[in-house]
């Protein structure tokens, strides 16, 4: 990603500093990472169930 | 002499400069720190629930405590901060009074997109941003594992993170943005004061707990035929105890980040401390009265039980019992709010348990029953002080009926959603294991490694 202020130098940065400021970047990875958690989840409850059924001999 | 005078007025401007710069790093510092303090609260609360687990389940407990961290903070992220600044005037999320609230408010500072991304990651103009929000994720941890002690041994994992986000991400959050926000309803209409959150963390998360209780059930094995109870002892209790301890180490932690420093564009004064409403606030105020409840909570407790267990609950519970005055109270009237609500500690654990409660770790009563008797208490002690900066007839003031208020809004605020999202998660097989990975033990069902792989010798000294 390029640099988000118009001069590539750290002098003149004076307020956010991150990579993607500016652009839809912080957006995507946001969403991306709520999207992971929420498939931890769904993935997470059907590994948890099949142990239970593998268990219970089912 | 005007070269002098300009010579001298640069001097001043530099040293101006400089001294704000030391502020804002100090008030970036106070709260960064604040920040690993209350990470103790969750390693105590870690230490404790694996401690007060048997053998079977010890890992376990330990993974679905780790894992409410885990969640709790991108969750926080994602819309738990901007509950926060959204919410403080009800339901409608309009602007308050302040200026610091609503919606549209939130949505410029609280979002991780769009221009309000700048205040959610790195900006060397917002040296405040990311320690508040990590102040505020903490308190939202610590809703979690007050929650997560109280269902071990028979929840499933995943059930309880769903839970864990419900209550650390949005129901303690409306809590802290009704009643501690200075644009808070229930604070500027009926001068609601909880500077420590007994009310707004403790309760809810205790009254939360309760909500998912009865829908959970108890262990197996707790309540005979007849409904008397056995007791189900955790396989560690020295850890146990430790972790207690560490849990009210981390609320030093927890507590000064509830005091907003001076001198920066966000404080509420140039020169002085004040709590989260503006009223005045030190932290030597803090340090008399949290050791003052510590000691009264566990005197309390100690001398109707002689149990540590209920001794180094007593100490949370002195702090909880007071946490809405710290501010305000005398250290001697802490200790006696401290000491009644040791006192009263394991008769109201030992109340639920008689109507078939199965709270393993006691955090209904220790955090919900003692949070809601903190927030009275400031009622009964200091009606009639303002509430929030300024004087009486101004701002709203301290009164029995609006602490009552607001502890019932809490007790609600933490019970309607932890007993209609575990009532849900019940009806999706969601909710609690089968009853045969209860009885084998979680950790044999689903925990790759185990906590004494060498299993625990018993002392070689002979009996004497």
């Amino acid at each position: 990603m390029g640099f988000p202020y118009s001069e590539v130098s750290w002098s003149v940065v004076d307020g956010a500093m991150f990579i993607g400021w500016g652009s839809s970047l912080p957006a995507i990875t946001t969403a991306i990472s709520a999207v992971i958690c929420l498939w931890v989840l769904i993935e997470g409850n059907r590994s948890e169930h099949k142990r239970f059924a593998k268990f219970e001999g089912k | 002499m005007e070269e002098q005078l300009a010579e001298l007025a640069a001097q001043v401007a530099a040293l101006e400069g400089a001294s704000a710069v030391t502020n804002s790093m100090f008030a970036e510092t106070f709260y960064y720190l604040s920040i690993p303090l209350m990470v103790l609260i969750h390693a105590g609360f870690l230490a404790y629930e694996m401690g007060a687990s048997r053998l079977k389940n010890v890992l376990s407990s330990g993974v679905k405590n780790i894992l409410a961290f885990a969640f709790m903070i991108p969750t926080f992220y994602f819309f738990g901060w901007w509950v926060y600044w959204a919410f403080p005037t009800g339901i409608t999320l309009s602007a308050g009074p302040a200026g610091i609230s609503g919606a549209e408010y939130a949505s410029s500072i609280a979002l991780g997109w769009g221009d309000a991304a700048q205040y959610m990651g790195p900006n060397i103009a917002d040296q405040a941003s990311g320690v508040f929000f990590g102040a505020f994720a903490l308190f939202a941890a610590t809703t979690a594992s007050i929650m997560s002690g109280a269902v071990i041994e028979r929840i499933q994992t995943v059930g309880f993170v769903i839970l864990a986000i419900v209550l650390g991400s949005f129901a303690w959050v409306v809590a802290a943005a009704w009643g501690w926000h200075a644009d808070g309803w229930l604070v500027t209409k009926f001068g609601v004061h909880d500077f420590g959150a007994a009310g707004l963390v403790h309760a809810v998360a205790g009254f939360f707990g309760l909500g998912v209780l009865i829908n959970l059930g108890p262990r197996i094995g707790k309540f005979n035929a007849d409904g008397s109870a056995n007791n189900i002892a955790g396989h560690n209790m020295p850890l146990t105890l430790v972790g207690l301890m560490m849990i009210i180490v981390g609320f030093f932690g927890f507590l000064m980040a509830c005091v907003i420093v001076p001198g920066e564009s966000w404080s509420w004064f140039a020169d002085q401390p004040a709590t989260i409403y503006g009223t005045p606030i030190t932290l030597s105020a803090l340090s008399f009265n949290i050791l003052m409840g510590i000691a009264g909570g566990i005197i309390g407790t100690w001398i109707f039980t002689k149990d540590p267990f209920w001794m180094m609950s007593g100490a949370l519970a002195g702090i909880i019992s007071t946490a809405s005055g710290l501010d305000i109270y005398f250290p001697g009237m802490t200790f006696i709010i401290a000491f009644g609500a040791g006192a009263i500690l394991a008769p109201c654990a030992n109340w639920l348990q008689k109507r078939g409660i199965d709270d393993a770790v006691g955090a209904v009563t220790v955090h919900g029953t003692i949070g809601l008797y903190g927030v009275v208490m400031l009622g009964v002690f200091a009606s009639g002080w303002p509430a929030l900066q300024g004087a009486a007839g101004e701002v709203a003031t301290i009164s029995l009926w609006g602490q009552i208020v607001g502890a019932v809004v809490f007790g609600l605020l933490g019970f309607v959603p932890g007993y209609a999202v575990s009532w849900i998660l019940k009806k999706a097989n969601m909710l609690r294991i089968p009853e045969a990975a209860e009885l084998a033990g979680m950790d044999t069902v689903k925990v790759p490694i185990q906590g004494y792989p060498e299993g625990i010798p018993a002392s070689a000294t002979p009996a004497e």
